[in-house]
């Protein structure tokens, strides 16, 4: 079943006085199934909490559609299915941990024991057991960020859209949350992660999309998004050899620095042919390495690639 | 309706922690120690003595409320209304904070429920203290003069109208602008000003104004503006002296106004982008 779908969707924004429009959302049609993982990736300004405010109707399109689980959007019912942890967000200060899950939790439709029951169980999940009767004033941020996934759980939903979840959690907290994402995983929820931590978002999502401008440039898996031609790193033990006459239509060559080559291949074997020739050449090879492209560097070249294309 | 109920229930909270309900508390108690000390100084058997029969003794007793309402409630309802209107204008805008807003509206709760959830809160809020205020007062005069009139109890409610009627102003402002400062001086400028200056031309200037044009647009004017001057002056006093509410045109046109105001708030608050 689909989880999220939009079509069409935009948002522009309008000064008071309509002198200025901004699109922050240029129309988005993305499709996302049932319990998968999805990472939302962009430089500042791409439209990512846009879209996730479109679908949570806490801003209204412009023009075009979006569905949670098959059902429109501006049906406010159908947040019960929802969980929600916005970036930067604030909680009543006077309120304690407890309260504060107790107070969302009511406005998800639970109450007596089955929310008592599931607050003690989310704040020992998210580690703030011990502190459900300190007021949230008292709370460090990676604390805040806890408790805010603890409310964007409460109602046990079906789709969580987290923005930045992992901001100001320290690395074991970060760890320790990306268990529970991989746990939410495994009881086919659905998670949409807006995050800049890109290692973060290849480390556990199933599929990515990149947006840019309001606009989805990208999308699919991590591995498809990081296939590259396959590329290698020679370094030789002789400075003075220069690799480049080797180039080939299948095979090029170039020189990384001082006695260090990269060489893109088709294939495995072109690769194989090329040491063979350099060994028949009583070439002294030091160290052949697989260079693999992480999502980071695939994001910064694909985003500069688009505003240089951008701005031709 | 249940959603309504548990904003309300957490917007009382949000009251008690801004310690607005610990000032309202302590203001109260100042008013009924200065309360019972004017009274301690007025000779009781005296005053009843000259009342010669039941009838008489209710009379002294109205006399007695009118007094506390000409000198006491007056000029503290005014105050207490200032103080509630400074003291709730930012509820609102605290509540459409970037970050505080975006959780409320991600959950099951409609936008209506919610902005008037938040209205009902305050109002409630403010209510229970002058309702205490009044009580306190009501309980003093009545052990002293042995005159039980419950109406008297009737002024938290008029009070907590006109409040309820600044407050669908401030209220709208505050979703307009985000911030509580134009719909707090709105507010102010309609209580302090517009509505006394409303109120002495109905009453003594209207004559004096030759230009029927003029004349209609201050009528119009005067109809529009909630007359909050006439339900905090002689609304209070009519209602203290038992009558009810003699005139209910200052009354109905000010529930028009609140009526207005709510609506024109949550039509905006329903279409606006947080």
């Amino acid at each position: 079943m689909i989880a999220i779908e939009t079509r069409s969707l935009s948002k522009v924004y309008v000064s008071s006085f309509g002198k200025k429009k901004v699109r922050a959302l240029s129309e988005l049609n993305l499709t996302i199934n049932e319990g998968t993982i999805f990472g939302l990736l962009g430089p500042n300004g791409a439209g990512k909490t846009t879209l996730v405010k479109l679908l949570l109707e806490i801003i209204f399109p412009t023009f075009g559609t979006a569905k949670l689980l098959g059902e429109n959007v501006d049906n406010y019912l159908l947040k019960k299915k929802i969980g929600y942890l916005p970036e930067n967000h604030k909680y009543p200060a006077y309120l304690t941990g407890g309260e504060v899950l107790k107070y969302f939790g009511k406005l998800s439709g639970l109450n007596g024991s089955t929310l008592d029951n599931r607050i003690d169980e989310l704040l020992e999940s998210v580690k703030l057991s011990k502190w459900k009767k300190a007021k949230v004033r008292t709370y460090s941020k990676g604390m805040l960020q806890r408790l805010g996934l603890a409310q964007a759980l409460i109602n046990d939903p079906q789709i969580i859209f987290l923005d930045e979840p992992t901001d100001g959690v320290d690395p074991i907290g970060r760890k320790e949350i990306r268990d529970i994402l991989l746990e939410l995983k495994a009881k086919s929820k659905t998670i949409f992660l807006n995050s800049h931590l890109l290692s973060e978002v290849e480390m556990i999502t199933d599929r990515v999309g990149i947006l840019n401008k309001g606009i989805l440039v990208r999308e699919g898996t991590v591995k498809e998004l990081t296939e590259t031609k396959e590329e290698y790193k020679i370094t030789l033990l002789d400075e003075s050899v220069d690799l480049g006459k080797y180039s080939t239509k299948n095979m090029i060559i170039s020189k990384a620095y001082e006695n260090s080559f990269i060489v893109k291949v088709d294939d495995i074997r072109t690769m194989n042919l090329l040491l063979d020739k350099l060994r028949s050449d009583s070439i002294l090879i030091k160290e052949v390495m697989l260079q693999k492209s992480t999502l980071e560097e695939m994001f910064i070249s694909l985003i500069s690639e688009v505003d240089k294309s951008g701005t031709e | 309706m249940k959603n309504i109920l548990i904003i309300i229930q957490f917007t009382i909270r949000e009251a008690l922690a801004r310690k607005a309900f610990l000032f309202f508390a302590g203001v109260t108690l100042l008013v009924l120690i200065g309360t019972l000390l004017f009274f301690s100084l007025i000779d009781f058997d005296t005053l009843m003595g000259m009342s010669k029969s039941a009838g008489e003794n209710r009379m002294v007793g109205k006399s007695v409320n009118s007094v506390v309402v000409t000198i006491i409630i007056n000029p503290l309802a005014t105050l207490g209304l200032l103080f509630a209107i400074f003291s709730s204008a930012s509820f609102v805008p605290v509540l459409l904070e970037k970050g505080n807003i975006d959780i409320f509206l991600s959950k099951p709760i409609s936008r209506t429920q919610l902005l008037i959830g938040k209205y009902l809160g305050v109002v409630l809020y403010v209510f229970i203290n002058i309702f205490i205020l009044i009580t306190g007062i009501w309980l003093i005069i009545s052990v002293k003069f042995g005159y039980w009139d419950t109406s008297f109890l009737t002024l938290s409610v008029m009070i907590t109208f006109a409040f309820a009627v600044l407050y669908a102003l401030i209220m709208f402002f505050g979703v307009l602008t985000k911030s509580s400062v134009l719909g707090m001086m709105v507010a102010y400028l309609i209580f302090l000003i517009l509505s006394p200056v409303m109120l002495l031309y109905r009453e003594k200037l209207h004559e004096f104004v030759s230009s029927e044009l003029i004349k209609t647009l201050l009528d119009g004017l005067y109809f529009i503006i909630p007359q909050t001057a006439e339900i905090m002056g002689l609304a209070l006093l009519d209602l203290a002296m038992g009558k009810g509410i003699v005139k209910l045109q200052p009354v109905i046109t000010s529930f028009l106004f609140l009526i207005l105001f709510l609506v024109f708030s949550l039509s905006l608050f329903k279409r606006k982008d947080f």
